[in-house]
C-alpha cells in the first residue's frame, strides 16, 4: 500500500531532521567517518517519498474537482499561535469568508498560525528537485569531505538544510515560509563558514548573513503589510477566512487589493527575494560564499537555496498580477542582474567565482521570466530553475572534483589541459557547459529559450520588452563565452598541474564521479524530456497560484512560431559564443592579451567585479563603521567614565579606615574586646523605657 | 555552703582564668604563649558554663563544654600547624614580625623584621602532580587549508 499524500508530506522533511539529530548527537563520538550514512539514507527516503508524492499529485490534479482552481491539499499538524481578535479594523481588502458570498467580515480577525504543510504541483516538483540534488550532493560530499575533522558536523548541517528547504517549499503560511526562509539562511551561514579557522570563510559567512538581513527586513515588512491588508497570512482558505492565495480569492480576482498597496507588497517581497536569490543590488554575497566547501556551493548556492526567491515570487504570482509596476521591476532587476553576472564572469580567474557569477546571471534570467508575468514567462522561469539546478550543481561538483585533484587550487591560470588526467570530470563538465550555454538538445537550451521567447511575446503588447529581449540574447552570448572560456582554460591547452596537487594528481573517487555522471545525464535529458512532453508547464499550471484566471487570460500559446525563430537565434548566439571562446582560448592566448589591451577599461571594470564591493564600502560600510566608532567612543568615554566615577567613591572611603590595619594581632584582639565591652556597657545602661 | 556561694566561687575561678588569658594574649608576643592564653580564656568560659549548668540543674552547660573541648582540640591542631608554618617562614616565633602584613604606608609599631641572613633550615617536600597529562590534539591544531 502506498502512503497517502499527508504521510509523504510529513515524511519528506521529517527524515532529514531525524538524520540531523542522529548525526549531531552521535556523530562526534560514534559515527565519525560514517556520519554520511544516516543523512544519505534519509535523503534517499525523502527522494523516494517525493517521487511518490509527485506521481500522486499528478494523478489527483488531473482528476481535480471541477469547482477548484488548480489543485491543492493541506495537512494541519498543530496550532502554533492564536491571538483572538488581533485585527480590529477591517482590512483594506475584503477578506471574504469562505462560505459566505457576502464580503461582510467578522468584526475582528484572529491572528492564527497553524503548522500547515501543503501539496500542490509547484511544491511537489520543488521537493523532488531539492531531494534529488541533495541526495547526489550528499553522496558526492562523502567522498569530497572524506577525512575532514568536521565530517559529522558537515552532514548534520546538510540534513538541517534539507529539512529547512523542504519545509520552506511545503509551508502553507507566510510566517512559516519566513521561519524556514531564515532557517535556510542560517544553514547557508553555517556552511559558508564551515572552515571557520579561515578568516575569509568567517568573513564571507558574516557578509552573506548581513546582506540577507536587508532582504529579510523587506520580506518581514511585506508580511506586516499583507497582514494589515488581507487580515490573514495563510496561503489556503482555513477556518472560514480566505487565504491570500486560496481558492476563494483566486476564483474572484476582485478580492485582491490593487494600486499602491499591491505594488508596495510586491516590491518588498521582491526585496526579500533579491537578498536570498542574490539579485542586484544584493548579489554581492554570493561570490564570497564560495569560500564554503564545494558541495555546499553546488547544493545551497547554486541549485536550491538561492532559488527560494524565485519560488516565493512564483508562489505569490496572484499578488504580482495586480501590480504591473512590480512586474516591470522584477523583469528589470532580473535582466540587470543577468547582465552584471555575465559581464563579471567574463574575466574572473577563479573557477568557482566564474560559476558563482554565472549562477547570479542565470537567477537573473529566472526573474526576467517571472517579470514577464504571462503564464509562459512564469512557467519558463520555474523551468529554468528546474533545469539550472541540475546543470549548475553538475558544474559546481565538477569544479569541486578539479579542486580535489589540484590540491585545493581554484585559480584557472595555474592549471590546464586536465582532460587526460580527469576524463570523467572532463566530459561531465562539458555536458554542464553545453547545458549552461544553451546548446540544443541540452537542458539549458529549452528553459532559456522559453524565457527569451516569453519576453519576446510580451514585447508584442509592450514594446519596452523588446530591449529586454535583445539584452537577454546578448547575455546568452556572454554566457556561452564565459562558460567555454572556463572549460577551455581548465581542460585544454598544455597540461599544467600546480605543485599543491602533488606528483600523482588523479581522477576523483567513484563516490564523486557517480553523482557527476547522473547529473550529466540529467543535464542532457531533463530539458528535452519535459519540453517534448510539454509536461513541465502543463503540470506547473495546476498550481492554484498559476491556475488563476488573470494569468490564464494572458496565456498566449506556449509554443508558437516565434519560439522556433527564437530557438534558432539563440542557438546561433550560443554557437558563436562557443566559437569565440575556442578561438581565443585554444592554442596560444596571444589574441586574449591583444583583446585585453584593446578593451582595457572594460576589462578592468569586469575584473574588478564592477567595483560593487568598493562602492558599497564607501556608501554603506564606511559611514556605518564611522557611526559605530563614534558610538564606541561615547560608550567608552562618556558612559564608562560616569560608571568609573561611581566606582571611585568606595576606595576613597576605604582609605579613611586604612590606618586601622596595623598588622599587630594584639591590636585586633584589643579592638574586639573593646567592642564587646562597649556593647555590654550600652546594653546595661540603655534606658529601657 | 549554699548553691549561690558555690556558683560564685566557680565564677571567680572562671573570671580569673579568662582575665589571665586575656592579659596574656595582649601582652605576650610569642605565638605559642599567645595560643596558650587563648586556650586559657576558653577554659575560663567552660568553667563558667559548667557552673551555671550546675546552678540551674541543667545538663546543657556541660554538654556544651564537651563540644567546646572537641572543637578546641581541632582548633589547637590547626593553630599549631599555622604557628609552625609561620615559624618556618621567618625563623622566629615573634608575632610582631608578621605586622609586615599591615596596609601599605602604615608605620610599624615595633621595629622588628626577619633578619636578612635568615635561611629556612629545611626544604619541605613538594607534592608530585597526579593524573594523566593531556596530549595536544594535532588534528585540532592543523586544519585543511584548502576549500
Amino acid at each position: 500500500m502506498t502512503p497517502g499524500i499527508p504521510t509523504l508530506l510529513i515524511l519528506i522533511p521529517a527524515l532529514p531532521l531525524t538524520a540531523t539529530i542522529v548525526t549531531a548527537v552521535f556523530g562526534r563520538s560514534a559515527l565519525k567517518q560514517n556520519s554520511h550514512r544516516p543523512v544519505v539514507l534519509a535523503l534517499l527516503g525523502s527522494f523516494v517519498a517525493s517521487l511518490m508524492m509527485l506521481a500522486q499529485v499528478r494523478q489527483e490534479s488531473e482528476a481535480k474537482p471541477s469547482q477548484m482552481v488548480g489543485w491543492e491539499t493541506s495537512v494541519d499538524l498543530w496550532n502554533w499561535a492564536e491571538v483572538p481578535n488581533a485585527l480590529n479594523t477591517p482590512p483594506a481588502a475584503h477578506s471574504a469568508s469562505v462560505q459566505g458570498i457576502e464580503h461582510g467580515l467578522p468584526a475582528a480577525l484572529p491572528f492564527r498560525i497553524d503548522l500547515t504543510l501543503r501539496a500542490d504541483a509547484l511544491t511537489s516538483i520543488m521537493l523532488a528537485m531539492v531531494t534529488f540534488i541533495s541526495l547526489l550532493v550528499a553522496i558526492y560530499a562523502s567522498g569530497y569531505m572524506h577525512g575532514d575533522r568536521g565530517y559529522w558536523r558537515f552532514f548534520s548541517y546538510i540534513g538541517l538544510f534539507v529539512f529547512s528547504m523542504t519545509m520552506l517549499v511545503s509551508a502553507s503560511n507566510f510566517v512559516l515560509l519566513y521561519v524556514f526562509w531564515e532557517a535556510v539562511g542560517l544553514c547557508s551561514y553555517l556552511l559558508i563558514g564551515f572552515w571557520y579557522e579561515k578568516p575569509e570563510a568567517a568573513a564571507a559567512g558574516k557578509k552573506a548573513f548581513l546582506v540577507n538581513r536587508i532582504g529579510d527586513f523587506g520580506f518581514a515588512l511585506a508580511l506586516f503589510l499583507m497582514w494589515t491588508t488581507y487580515g490573514t497570512l495563510n496561503f489556503h482558505d482555513a477556518h472560514g477566512i480566505a487565504g491570500i492565495l486560496g481558492q476563494t480569492r483566486l476564483a474572484d480576482p476582485e478580492l485582491y487589493v490593487g494600486g499602491g498597496v499591491a505594488t508596495a507588497i510586491c516590491l518588498l517581497l521582491m526585496l526579500g527575494a533579491c537578498g536570498k536569490s542574490a539579485q542586484f543590488p544584493l548579489h554581492i554575497w554570493l561570490p564570497d560564499a564560495m569560500e564554503g566547501p564545494t558541495p555546499v556551493s553546488a547544493l545551497i548556492h547554486a541549485a536550491t537555496m538561492v532559488t527560494a526567491g524565485v519560488y516565493m515570487v512564483t508562489r505569490c504570482t496572484p499578488l504580482f498580477m495586480v501590480s504591473p509596476d512590480a512586474q516591470h521591476v522584477v523583469a528589470l532587476v532580473g535582466f540587470v542582474t543577468a547582465a552584471i553576472g555575465g559581464v563579471i564572469a567574463m574575466t574572473q580567474t577563479d573557477l568557482k567565482r566564474v560559476l558563482a557569477y554565472s549562477t547570479i546571471s542565470q537567477l537573473g534570467y529566472m526573474f526576467l521570466g517571472l517579470g514577464v508575468a504571462t503564464l509562459g514567462g512564469i512557467t519558463s522561469g520555474m523551468f529554468h530553475l528546474f533545469t539550472h539546478a541540475f546543470f549548475k550543481a553538475l558544474l559546481f561538483l565538477g569544479a569541486g572534483s578539479v579542486m580535489h585533484a589540484m590540491g585545493g587550487v581554484v585559480d584557472m591560470r595555474r592549471f590546464g589541459g586536465l582532460r587526460r588526467l580527469m576524463p570523467t570530470t572532463h566530459w561531465t563538465f562539458l555536458f554542464g557547459c553545453l547545458a549552461l550555454a544553451g546548446v540544443i538538445p541540452f537542458a539549458g537550451f529549452w528553459s532559456k529559450d522559453a524565457i527569451i521567447a516569453a519576453v519576446q511575446e510580451r514585447a508584442h503588447d509592450e514594446p519596452e520588452f523588446l530591449y529586454l529581449y535583445w539584452g537577454a540574447l546578448v547575455v546568452a552570448f556572454l554566457t556561452s563565452v564565459y562558460t567555454f572560456r572556463a572549460f577551455f582554460m581548465t581542460f585544454y591547452g598544455s597540461e599544467r598541474v600546480p605543485y599543491e596537487a602533488g606528483p600523482n594528481a588523479h581522477e576523483s573517487p567513484t563516490s564523486m564521479t557517480v553523482p557527476l555522471t547522473i547529473l550529466a545525464a540529467c543535464a542532457l535529458v531533463v530539458g528535452a524530456y519535459f519540453e517534448r512532453t510539454e509536461g513541465f508547464a502543463e503540470f506547473i499550471k495546476l498550481t492554484p497560484s498559476l491556475a488563476y484566471e488573470v494569468v490564464n487570460s494572458k496565456n498566449v500559446e506556449i509554443v508558437s512560431q516565434s519560439h522556433t525563430l527564437v530557438g534558432a537565434i539563440s542557438t546561433l548566439v550560443a554557437l558563436t559564443g562557443m566559437g569565440l571562446a575556442a578561438f581565443l582560448y585554444l592554442g596560444d592566448e596571444s589574441q586574449v592579451a591583444l583583446l585585453t589591451r584593446l578593451l582595457m577599461p572594460l576589462y578592468l571594470l569586469s575584473h574588478g567585479k564592477l567595483f560593487f564591493d568598493q562602492i558599497y564600502n564607501v556608501l554603506f560600510v564606511w559611514p556605518l563603521w564611522t557611526l559605530a566608532q563614534a558610538s564606541y567612543w561615547i560608550d567608552r568615554v562618556l558612559i564608562d567614565g560616569l560608571v568609573d566615577l561611581v566606582g571611585r567613591i568606595p576606595p576613597k572611603l576605604a582609605a579613611l579606615l586604612r590606618p586601622l590595619q596595623t598588622g599587630m594581632v594584639q591590636f585586633y584582639a584589643l579592638a574586639m574586646v573593646w567592642g564587646v565591652v562597649i556593647l555590654i556597657f550600652t546594653l546595661l545602661t540603655w534606658p529601657t523605657h | 555552703m549554699d548553691e549561690s556561694a558555690l556558683l560564685e566561687n566557680y565564677l571567680i575561678v572562671g573570671a580569673l582564668l579568662f582575665g589571665t588569658g586575656l592579659v596574656g594574649f595582649f601582652s605576650r608576643r610569642n605565638m605559642i604563649v599567645m595560643f596558650l592564653s587563648a586556650e586559657m580564656m576558653l577554659q575560663g568560659v567552660s568553667v563558667n558554663l559548667v557552673a551555671w549548668g550546675r546552678y540551674h540543674n541543667d545538663w546543657g552547660g556541660q554538654m556544651l563544654v564537651i563540644f567546646i573541648l572537641t572543637v578546641a582540640a581541632c582548633e589547637a591542631a590547626i593553630a599549631l600547624a599555622v604557628v609552625l608554618t609561620l615559624f618556618h617562614k621567618s625563623g622566629s616565633l615573634d608575632i610582631a614580625i608578621w605586622q609586615r602584613m599591615r596596609e601599605e604606608n602604615q608605620p610599624a609599631y615595633v621595629d622588628r623584621d626577619v633578619s636578612p641572613d635568615y635561611q629556612p633550615d629545611h626544604q619541605w617536600p613538594k607534592l608530585t602532580p597526579s593524573g594523566i597529562e593531556p596530549k595536544p590534539d594535532l588534528e585540532e591544531i592543523t586544519h585543511r587549508a584548502h576549500v
